[in-house]
């Protein structure tokens, strides 16, 4: 566990200090939400309509360009071996990738929360199960992006390859994160948004015990 | 202590390995020579399992937590400090990182311990990479052309470092272009062709 959490923390370090990541991700983020915005507005409940949607529309597009900084920082450093080196089972460095993911995921969902809340009138009122929900959402979505990522690291077409693999598992867990948020934002209680969190933590828990088994085969010096 | 025996790699359709066997024993040095494209880096890429061979065997006898495999050249987080990438680099090992110890190590290759990595010259990398390998103190050290880019002080380092891991009862392999290296590094030279 510790060197779980040492592997993320440093991740994260490192993709800070960059910034190369998380400054484009935050820049597509913001046009995508203007497009967006002027496409659906300027009517008030047209928007509001469409914020669980351009919610995880948003949060999904721009997580795509943070899905390869994972395993993107080793291959720009040139440091995949020394990592593949480290002893131990490599099912660890998934857990470190993931919480490093995950953690770059939250950031982003964060912000976008707000943005879409500002922007597209995302009632906030039932916060902490929206916060769930999106917990819920970007869990799956790092799981598997942590996996694919590391599975095409070393492929020079690698940026072009990951959204294709990964949306194309990743949709049960957008859809059921719009569904949830959908009903949370028209007032719905916890009770009736429950059945969309079971599914979402079934698949998350799929997810996570799938690729973090499979990883030390599909990963390779 | 490590066996490689009769190993076969090919990269695509063409075969780089065929059939080498190795043996390196402990507390001693071996030098692999050969001119480029031989296999040099790929034989060491096997002897450290970051590639499987198609065919043949390789027994370490050490933990791969006893394994330091010095790649050339050697690679670190430019963003980090020196001293970042070898504290960490310790933690993720498994081993504690003491911070007099990794302040220790880089004063011993004559390092800074603040400069980030993007601003080393080769040559401040490659000693970075001998404090993290003395850090570590492996029982088996695998070097891939490992005097290139270091000044006569640093090569200097370089051999005491081989020393030390045969003096611990470890091995060592190592390729290189240079055959004075080889004579002044290792018991024994090894001719790949």
């Amino acid at each position: 566990m510790r060197r779980i959490l040492a592997l993320a923390l440093r991740d994260l370090k490192i993709e800070f200090r960059s910034r190369a990541g998380l400054l484009s991700t935050f820049f597509f983020l913001g046009v995508v939400l203007l497009i967006l915005g002027f496409a659906l507005g300027p009517e008030t409940a047209d928007l509001k309509r469409a914020a669980p949607g351009v919610l995880w529309v948003a949060l999904a597009f721009a997580g795509s360009l943070l899905a390869s900084r994972a395993w993107g920082l080793e291959v720009e450093n040139d440091t995949l071996d020394e990592l593949l080196l480290l002893p131990g089972s490599r099912e660890w460095l998934y857990w470190g990738k993931f919480l490093f993911l995950f953690g770059l995921l939250f950031l982003l969902a964060l912000i976008v929360l707000v943005l879409v809340a500002g922007m597209f009138y995302l009632p906030l009122t039932a916060f902490f199960p929206l916060l769930v929900t999106v917990v819920l959402g970007i869990v799956g979505y790092a799981a598997v992006s942590t996996f694919y990522a590391g599975l095409v690291a070393r492929l020079s077409t690698a940026q072009l390859i990951l959204p294709i693999l990964v949306f194309s598992v990743v949709v049960p867990v957008i859809l059921a994160a719009v569904k949830a948020t959908a009903a949370l934002a028209s007032g719905a209680a916890v009770a009736d948004v429950w059945p969309w969190w079971q599914l979402l933590i079934a698949f998350d828990v799929i997810y996570l015990t799938a690729s973090s088994l499979l990883f030390p085969f599909v990963v390779e010096g | 202590m490590l066996s490689i025996e009769d190993v076969w790699k090919r990269y695509g359709r063409e075969w780089v390995l065929k059939g080498v066997s190795l043996r390196v024993a402990a507390g001693e040095a071996v030098a692999l020579l050969g001119p480029n494209g031989v296999g040099k880096t790929t034989l060491l890429r096997v002897a450290a399992t970051l590639t499987r061979p198609q065919r043949g065997r390789v027994e370490l006898g050490v933990d791969r937590s006893e394994l330091v495999y010095l790649a050339n050249p050697p690679a670190f987080y430019r963003h980090l400090s020196g001293f970042e990438n070898l504290k960490t680099g310790t933690l993720l090992f498994g081993r504690p990182a003491d911070r007099a110890a990794v302040e220790e190590a880089l004063k011993a290759v004559g390092l800074p311990p603040d400069k980030p990595v993007a601003a080393y010259s080769s040559g401040m990398k490659k000693r970075l990479a001998l404090a993290r390998a003395r850090l570590l103190g492996p029982r088996l050290l695998l070097l891939d052309e490992p005097e290139t880019a270091l000044d006569a002080e640093g090569r200097a380092l370089l051999l005491d470092l081989i020393a030390e891991v045969k003096a611990r009862g470890g091995a060592v392999l190592l390729a290189t272009h240079d055959r004075a290296f080889a004579e002044a590094a290792a018991d024994r030279e090894v001719a790949l062709s």
